[in-house]
């Protein structure tokens, strides 16, 4: 036990000493978790598209939409027109927010009905409803925003600035994820990914500097420098696993189902199935540069043809198939439905059991292939 | 330089019988024989060196012995423990200097050796090995940025840390500068004071015969000659060689005529006259001298190295 501790804080120490190393497992996925974040929290110019429920079906209703058409950046969608149709195309994703024009619209926001009503008073108003999905803040505040604005005008130019066209919002509850809780788990499993395959580049470093070589002369056993490695890699993917999910949780607002046994549960079998590619990698590369070479031949395929940065729902074919059979799609998927409560691919029991498989694979193949000296 | 004081295992390990014990070992590495059917032993506290070229299998036979390569055929037993079978226990007693130093770059020297101490259940005091390896300013320094020579010095002493019985030490003055050369050796010296056994590789002449009880001479995988260098030397060469600077009038017939010369040759300025009766031919030859009316300058009587036991065993000197 001794001997375990001393060598995973010599290995902790090796690693936290070692800038590029440090660089390229915790700074990068963050960068990563940064980047995305903004881009697909709304940074450059928005588009939205919202349904459009006309119940009123008069001329200043007409109006309206057309002047709502004229806005940059949001289309309307006409396919259906009736609320029921419009809410459930928005739970799938394929709207950003409904917006309902009541019956009676065309009569309060009529000129010649305004004098009915006295100003600064609202009996006769009207009132629009919106609905949005809090979960994508940035998008449904925006709307709200457009559309007040555009209500304003209305008002101004009907009642002098007394309100008679109102705006509420109801909640919808989409069951596609907001861009940004999709991608919080989707990086931590690539940060999970390259944290384990990377795990090949110390032990072919220490093989080639005959590190290796020089403990086997010693009564070290060669299950605990094997552990050893394994510990220092989970600590590493638990510190990668905080960062991120504080980053998500703190500066992208995503909601977390804070089900943390099983979020710790998937994250430790991840890291540790891809620690195990590691050590294939290891038991083929011969040199640091080859380990270098053939980390990044396993880690791009895996990253882009996994379905973590694209939802496997929407991909062609072919490419889902290539998915199917990637590790890293399933602890993606698997990290999707324990953090944030997404799709599930697969049932999460199928996600563990793929991974599971490639961990005893993969352990096979290291066990019979990898070479210490 | 002063090494933990005297251990106690190096006592209390199994008096009798060799500490190593090596029988008709075999190793091949596809068509190349690397060790060819090699056999020798070590006593407690006697220092054993393996001399040889590059490629004479020094590396590969000690390996064997620390574990890192089973050999085709053979026996191999360290302190009556079998190597292959024992290993474990072995390498509780035994300390290892690789022939590359092998650090963890990024550690540093006392977290070197603690981590390696912590390997074992015995350990020698970290405070001592620095005194000793004269590591003490370098404490903490990481490994890669020690020079050559400390970090050889490291490797030995990461050897040491559990207070073995038995050090291997693979070439370990290697690019060392001759004064830290010099050190190692008094410490390899006082290694054996305190009863440990070493074996060591080397390909120095000048190494084998400063500290070396036993030396075995090897190239090709096959030991060539095993003995003291007194006994290599006396096996083969029965002659001394009386040297003093040429001078003309002293020509080479004269010299040759002299009683007891065999062989007269020349090197650097000097003539070497070959004899096994050195003192009669000595006289001689300053007779002469006083007849010619002149005094030899740098006279001296120089015995046979293992430099010239190596070449007469392989008609190659050791060094190209």
């Amino acid at each position: 036990m001794r001997a375990l501790r001393t060598l995973s804080i010599a290995n902790l120490k090796s690693f936290t000493r070692d800038r590029a190393a440090l660089f390229w497992t915790l700074a990068f996925p963050i960068l990563f978790v940064i980047l995305f974040g903004t881009i697909f929290s709304g940074g450059g110019t928005p588009s939205y598209t919202i349904g459009w429920v006309d119940q009123d079906q008069s001329a200043a209703s007409g109006q309206l939409k057309s002047s709502l058409e004229g806005l940059p950046g949001l289309t309307l969608h006409l396919q259906s027109g009736t609320l029921d149709a419009e809410q459930a195309d928005m739970r799938q994703g394929h709207l950003d927010g409904v917006l309902v024009i009541p019956a009676g619209f065309g009569a309060a926001a009529t000129p010649a009905a305004s004098p009915a009503t006295g100003p600064g008073s609202s009996p006769g108003e009207t009132r629009l409803t919106l609905y949005i999905d809090p979960s994508h803040n940035s998008t449904a505040a925006a709307l709200q925003q457009v559309l007040q604005g555009v209500i304003d005008h209305v008002n101004l130019a009907i009642a002098g600035g007394s309100s008679v066209v109102g705006l509420d919002t109801q909640q919808v509850q989409t069951q596609e994820l907001s861009n940004v809780s999709y991608f919080v788990p989707s990086i931590l499993a690539m940060a999970l990914m390259q944290l384990g395959i990377f795990a090949s580049i110390p032990l072919v470093q220490q093989r080639e500097k005959l590190i290796l070589k020089r403990l086997n002369t010693t009564p070290l056993p060669r299950w605990t420098l094997v552990l050893s490695n394994v510990a220092v890699r989970l600590v590493l993917a638990a510190l990668q696993t905080i960062l991120i999910v504080a980053i998500g949780i703190q500066v992208l607002g995503v909601q977390l189902t804070n089900d943390w046994p099983r979020i710790v549960g998937v994250v430790a079998l991840g890291a540790i199935t891809f620690v195990s590619i590691g050590y294939v990698i290891a038991s083929f590369a011969r040199t640091e540069e080859s380990a270098n070479g053939m980390t990044s031949v396993v880690q791009f395929p895996l990253m882009f043809l996994s379905g973590i940065f694209f939802p496997l729902q929407i991909m062609p074919d072919w490419l889902r198939s290539v998915a199917t059979v990637m590790p890293l799609t399933y602890l993606g998927d698997a990290l999707r439905q324990v953090m944030v409560g997404g799709t599930p691919f697969v049932p999460l029991g199928v996600d563990v059991a793929v991974l599971g498989g490639w961990l005893l694979v993969c352990l096979g193949v290291s066990a019979r292939f990898f070479r210490w000296q | 330089m002063a090494v933990a004081p005297e251990v106690a295992g190096a006592t209390a390990a199994s008096s009798s019988g060799p500490v190593i014990e090596v029988q008709d070992v075999h190793k091949a590495y596809g068509a190349v024989r690397a060790v060819d059917g090699v056999t020798f032993e070590v006593g407690r506290a006697e220092i054993f060196g393996l001399l040889g070229p590059n490629g004479a299998g020094k590396t590969t036979t000690m390996e064997m012995l620390e574990g890192l390569h089973a050999p085709d055929s053979g026996a191999l037993r360290i302190l009556g423990l079998d190597v292959t079978r024992q290993a474990r226990a072995i390498k509780e007693r035994i300390g290892v200097q690789l022939q590359t130093a092998a650090l963890f770059p990024q550690l540093t020297v006392v977290e070197l050796l603690d981590l390696f101490a912590s390997f074992y259940q015995r350990r020698a005091s970290t405070q001592g090995l620095l005194e000793a390896l004269d590591l003490e300013e370098k404490r903490s320094a990481q490994s890669k940025t020690l020079s050559g020579g400390q970090r050889q010095r490291l490797s030995v002493a990461l050897a040491l840390v559990n207070d073995p019985e038995v050090v291997f030490l693979d070439e370990p003055t290697t690019g060392l500068d001759p004064a830290a050369r010099r050190g190692l050796w008094d410490l390899i010296l006082q290694l054996k004071g305190q009863g440990r056994t070493v074996l060591l590789t080397t390909h120095y002449l000048e190494e084998a015969e400063a500290i070396c009880d036993r030396v075995a001479i090897m190239d090709h995988g096959k030991i060539l000659d095993i003995g003291t260098s007194d006994e290599l030397i006396g096996r083969r060469f029965t002659e001394r060689a009386i040297q003093f600077d040429a001078i003309p009038a002293l020509t080479d017939t004269i010299v040759a005529s002299l009683p007891h010369v065999t062989k007269v040759t020349h090197e650097n300025g000097s003539v070497l006259a070959y004899t096994p009766k050195v003192p009669e031919t000595i006289a001689a030859l300053l007779d002469s001298a006083q007849a010619l009316g002149i005094e030899p300058d740098n006279l001296l009587v120089r015995r046979p190295t293992l430099e010239d036991v190596f070449l007469d065993l392989t008609g190659r000197a050791l060094r190209d």
